[in-house]
């Protein structure tokens, strides 16, 4: 089985190495790739320009207050992408706001996960979430493009 | 102390560990010192509308001066030039007006272009209330931000270009609405931005600034 490809978009190095330690302890191999802002994470997506030979991601990780395009904008393009809209998108932030709960689900959000701010929780949470989405759920198979 | 303390860390551990420690050092204190701006700035607007004091005859050329004075740094390593007219006395909360000049000015420095920046404050009456301008030779907003810029947390540029937490303008926005204002931008990217709130010259009335009626 090929490695499952991770996008991250979020626009703090220190939560994007955090997790790429944590999935890199785990048995199975994951491939965390990072953008820094909401911008990146379309092109990355569409693989435009320096993305041309970008994988095609298993699962989006994705931060909602994104400098350049913010990341509910992000989600709704995904979403509303025919080519994007099957890739699970996982929404991981720091605000416990019950609005950007509801409104990360409405934009068609797969789950919205809240980042722990101590690190025991923190590992827990990356680590059941690389499983749940990329051992245990039935994703589906990509087309090739 | 949390950023206190990691600096110190940092500054007595730096190198003698290994590769791994220092960039955790590096996180843990540009985190603390992050989080520290970011509870200032957020009591600074939640203060907005509740703390503020009536609403007194403020002389907009000294509120200005005292924002240059704490730009002063700023304004100098910048190398910025900085050009007003005459200012008019409007009812105003000095002290939030003073946010408000800063926060523009403070901008207008920081997303300069690649020349020195000029930056002109303005104001003119135009029927029932005063427009103040202050126009930069920035980088400029596209005109599909220029309503997003005012909402809290909303930051066009990545934090390794520009560092912030995207409170500032929202700050101003709120001040500006409790003064019975408006504020917008208007710009061309790559050319300048000009930031436009209007105060009306008649101020509004009692309790109209945000200290709410306790009786209604």
């Amino acid at each position: 089985m090929k490695t499952p490809e991770i996008l991250m978009v979020d626009d703090n190095p220190a939560d994007i190495d955090l997790t790429s330690e944590v999935l890199a302890q785990s048995k199975q191999p994951f491939h965390v790739n990072a953008v820094n802002d909401g911008a990146e994470a379309i092109s990355f997506l569409r693989r435009k320009g320096k993305y041309a030979q970008a994988p095609s991601p298993d699962l989006v990780v994705l931060d909602l207050n994104l400098p350049r395009r913010d990341g509910r904008k992000v989600l709704s393009d995904i979403k509303a992408d025919p080519a994007l809209a099957k890739i699970p998108v996982v929404v991981f932030t720091t605000s416990q706001a019950n609005s950007d709960v509801i409104g990360s689900y409405e934009l068609g959000a797969n789950c919205y996960l809240r980042k722990p701010g101590n690190l025991a929780d923190f590992i827990a949470v990356v680590q059941s979430m690389a499983e749940f989405w990329l051992c245990f759920a039935s994703l589906p198979q990509k087309e090739k493009r | 102390m949390v950023a206190t303390y990691t600096q110190l860390l940092a500054e007595r551990y730096r190198g003698k560990l290994d590769a791994d420690a220092d960039k955790y050092i590096h996180y843990a204190v540009d985190g603390a010192l992050r989080m520290q701006k970011l509870v200032l700035d957020l009591l600074a607007f939640s203060r907005v509308g509740r703390q503020g004091s009536s609403p007194h005859s403020t002389d907009c050329n000294i509120v200005l001066r005292a924002g240059l004075e704490n730009l002063k740094t700023a304004i100098q390593e910048s190398g910025a030039v900085i050009q007003h007219t005459q200012l008019p006395v409007v009812m105003a909360d000095s002290s939030q007006l003073l946010q408000v000049f800063q926060n523009l000015i403070g901008n207008a420095i920081k997303f300069r272009g690649s020349e020195p920046p000029v930056i002109q404050v303005s104001a003119e009456a135009k029927g029932k209330e005063w427009v103040f301008s202050v126009a930069d030779n920035g980088i400029g907003i596209a005109p599909e931000d220029a309503e997003s810029v005012f909402v809290i947390f909303r930051r066009l540029n990545t934090r390794a270009e520009y560092p912030g937490n995207g409170i500032g303008l929202s700050i101003c926005k709120k001040i500006v609405e409790q003064h019975g204002g408006r504020i917008w931008v208007e710009s061309e990217p790559g050319r300048g931005s000009t930031f436009r709130f209007t105060l009306p010259v008649k101020p509004i009335p009692r309790g109209g600034y945000g200290q709410k009626n306790e009786n209604t």
